[in-house]
């Protein structure tokens, strides 16, 4: 833009120097003859160029528009997710809770007791290379170590109340013990002093 | 040379680009003046034409997990319910399902009146209908241009959203930082808790707040309709979670060990018990479980002085299981070895006039050091500790962790006293050596017992395995060097010795693991009854060993308060047994193949 500026304030001074000159030939410098050869017709600007400044300044306008079209869009895009996301969030917050403490060692061990399963004593190992019993050599005592059902101590507000899933009658605040008779009927472990029970057949 | 007639045009163009710098300048300068000068004006006019908002980002407080990284705390949201009693009095119209008002026959709209959303309302939160009318009534009463009135505070996630999915307009939630322990009371008295504004109170939660503790950021950002936020206007500084604190503490261990000391504690009837788990090689604490143990989820539920862990604030004197300490004294100070032989009378008055009685009584016998530890005799550890003088035995003691601190740093750690030797009395001369006269930690029971152990060397007890920050960055807590306290020889000759005192004691029969080698000793202390002597019949008992004996992995200890059933030390020995065949168990260690070999216990 201020090239043209220029150009045309250097078009006006030659045409003025033209008017001088023809007032006052006799004072014309020599010098300066050559600012004459501006006295030619005005160059008429040419149409291709300013249809290409149009077009490239609504080009731009355009694009910008578009760019500004699609952010604005992307913007309620963003809120849509963001909305989804914090809805998944609640969600995966209300399954967390639901599931908190259920594998809590204590809530786990009274499952395992209301199955009737025992917290064992004094551990035996049989040595591989001899096949010797390292311990107590008789079986495990139907007797568990620790009640982790029917003396559960170690509270958890997060599953009190919870039914146990082994045994939906009990939890670890009411502590349902097991049925005893059932255990006594059930025969102590061969003692493995002579080695593990094989079976009859052959 | 220039004329009149050239200069004109120049003028010209010199003014119209004056004009242009005038302009210029003084846009610039109100640039300025709006971005600089008076910057902060216009920001908050903004804020006030609610263009422009900021919302605090908070981090979530760091987890706390376990030596296998079970979690044995979690943050999470919870929401306090908030009413506007203002508008709730008023009700509000009814909706159809498309959340259009419905209108009545005559054109009205429909209203739903208060009690009928308070009954709603009350369906959600598990409260009783009249009771959340009678909240926002006694506020409306109160005040009858109250805007805001807590209705139910803590709700759970699920609570929030079906409260919200009842689209009343002038309810809203506030969420809360909360703080969530998957295993309940396992580790409660370690793990401590935080209050309901989310202060830690208690317990690691406060006194590793500054690994746990978040750093909250902030975003802002300007607003369109809807609340949209408007494209490139968002400045987020992000929030910096807290660390993840890992303890040393085996969570599964830890809950059967608080299962065993509840059930024996009970049997035994004493006022409380605990059992510690320490691994030999490198003092980390693996278990440490007494009763009664807070629910960190509800510890409004435990009376307040189980809130907080007995064990690591009672100190005591230990009695007999320091009686090692003065044999590893005299072993190193007077040329001593297990086999040295001292005359034993049940009841011994000494030259300065001191009287040393042993429990039981019994015929004078010749003990040998090991005869000594083995019937845990009084008389015998008075004189073998004679043979060094108070301050090198003073000197032991304080290396053996007597009158120091534990080193965990626990908040309201108790007074531990040892007295300098040169004011010992005649008695506490010889009260020292069988355990009297000073005061320690279970802590230092247990690294006492760690440090013949492991050949002499004392490992820092610890409770923290590390901090993992936000970043990733792993933080391992500063703990004492490793130290050696007596020799590598000294602490053979006493593991030995102590492996005979469960081979050969009164408790032999009752603490055998088969097939393991096994070593510790009892403790039957006195407890003062504040009065300058000691309470009648009432003791803090202890049973302390570790296994396998030749290779030793882990100590366990096991305390009782003043047992009422069996008052003295016997009455630890089931639990010790279950407790170390649990350890054995759970940690596979194989049995010893070995079968201990028996010192001479008398002369």
């Amino acid at each position: 833009m201020s090239a043209s500026a220029l150009a045309t304030t250097a078009t006006d001074t030659a045409s003025d120097e033209v008017l001088l000159g023809s007032a006052a030939p006799a004072l014309r410098p020599v010098g300066r003859a050559g600012w004459s050869v501006a006295a030619q017709p005005r160059r008429r600007p040419r149409r291709a160029f300013g249809i290409i400044a149009v077009a490239g300044a609504l080009a731009i306008a355009g694009v910008q528009m578009g760019l500004s079209i699609v952010t604005t869009q992307d913007a309620f895009e963003v809120k849509n997710l963001t909305a989804q996301q914090r809805d998944v969030n609640y969600q995966k917050n209300i399954l967390e809770d639901e599931v908190a403490g259920l594998s809590s060692p204590q809530f786990l061990a009274a499952n395992a007791a209301a199955l009737g399963l025992v917290a064992g004593g004094e551990p035996s190992y049989i040595r591989l290379s001899d096949g010797a019993t390292l311990g107590p050599k008789t079986g495990a005592s139907e007797a568990s170590s620790i009640e982790a059902l029917s003396r559960a101590a170690v509270s958890n507000a997060l599953v009190a109340g919870v039914p146990l899933v082994t045994d939906p009658e009990a939890s670890l605040d009411t502590g349902v013990s097991i049925d005893k008779k059932l255990l006594a009927d059930t025969p102590t472990p061969p003692s493995i002093t002579d080695g593990l029970p094989t079976p009859a057949t052959h | 040379m220039t004329t009149r007639a050239t200069r004109s045009p120049r003028r010209r163009t010199v003014v119209a680009l004056a004009v242009v710098l005038v302009v210029l300048v003084a846009f610039v300068a109100r640039l300025i003046d709006i971005q600089v000068v008076n910057a902060s004006q216009h920001v908050e006019d903004a804020f006030s034409k609610g263009m422009q908002k900021t919302t605090t980002l908070e981090g979530a407080r760091g987890a706390i997990v376990d030596a296998n990284g079970n979690p044995l705390a979690t943050s999470m949201l919870r929401y306090n319910v908030v009413i506007d009693p203002h508008l709730a009095e008023q009700g509000m119209s009814l909706r159809d399902d498309t959340g259009a008002i419905v209108k009545d026959d005559a054109g009205d709209t429909v209203m739903v009146t208060w009690p009928e959303i308070a009954a709603e309302i009350a369906k959600v939160t598990e409260q009783s209908a009249d009771e959340v009318r009678a909240i926002v009534d006694d506020a409306y009463a109160k005040n009858s241009g109250s805007r805001y009135q807590v209705i139910k505070r803590l709700v759970s996630t699920a609570e929030f959203r079906e409260l919200d999915d009842l689209g009343i307009p002038f309810l809203s939630f506030e969420p809360v930082a909360s703080r969530s322990y998957p295993d309940g009371a396992v580790a409660g008295n370690i793990i401590g808790f935080v209050g309901s504004d989310g202060e830690p109170l208690e317990g690691v939660e406060k006194l590793q707040d500054s690994c746990l503790e978040p750093t909250s950021g902030s975003i802002k950002y300007q607003r369109g309709a809807n609340g949209v936020t408007i494209p490139g206007t968002a400045v987020e500084k992000p929030a910096v979670d807290g660390g993840t604190l890992k303890l040393t503490i085996d969570s599964d261990l830890q809950w059967y060990m608080q299962q065993l000391i509840a059930e024996e504690t009970d049997r035994y009837q004493a006022n409380w018990g605990g059992i510690l788990v320490m691994e030999v090689a490198t003092g980390k604490i693996r278990a440490i479980a007494e009763t009664d143990s807070v629910d960190p989820n509800d510890p409004g539920a435990s009376k307040s002085e189980d809130r907080g862990s007995r064990l690591l604030r009672t100190s005591f004197e230990p009695g007999s299981t320091f009686k090692p300490v003065t044999a590893a004294t005299a072993i190193e100070q007077a040329g001593v070895t297990p086999g040295t032989t001292v005359t034993v009378p049940d009841r011994m008055v000494f030259k300065n006039g001191a009287v040393v009685n042993d429990s039981e009584k019994h015929a004078t016998q010749d003990l040998t050091l090991n005869g000594g530890l083995v019937t845990s005799s009084n008389v015998a550890m008075s004189q073998f500790g004679a043979m060094v003088d108070p301050q090198t035995r003073y000197d032991y003691l304080k290396k053996f962790g007597a009158g120091e601190a534990d080193g965990l740093g626990w908040s309201g750690e108790p007074e531990r006293i040892l007295r300098p030797a040169d004011t010992w009395d005649n008695q506490t001369k010889y009260a020292t050596t069988f355990g009297q006269a000073f005061t320690v930690t279970a802590v230092q029971v247990a690294n006492a017992y760690q440090t013949f152990a492991n050949g002499g060397v004392r490992m820092p007890a610890s409770l923290v395995e590390s901090c993992t920050k936000a970043d990733g960055e792993v933080i391992h807590p500063k703990v004492a060097a490793p130290e050696r306290v007596i020799k590598e020889e000294t602490a053979k000759e006493v593991s030995l010795m102590l492996e005979n005192v469960f081979a050969q004691g009164t408790l032999a029969d009752d603490v055998a693991l088969p097939g393991y080698r096994m070593a510790g000793k009892t403790g039957t202390a006195q407890i003062s009854d504040g009065r300058g002597g000691y309470k009648k019949n009432l003791y803090f008992t202890s049973l302390v060993g570790f296994a396998p004996a030749e290779d030793p992995k882990y100590v366990v200890l096991t305390v009782f308060d003043e047992p009422k059933k069996q008052r003295m030390s016997s009455a630890n020995r089931s639990v010790f047994k279950k407790a170390m065949a649990q350890v054995l168990t759970h940690y596979r260690i194989m049995p010893s193949g070995s079968e201990t070999p028996l010192l001479p216990v008398t002369g």
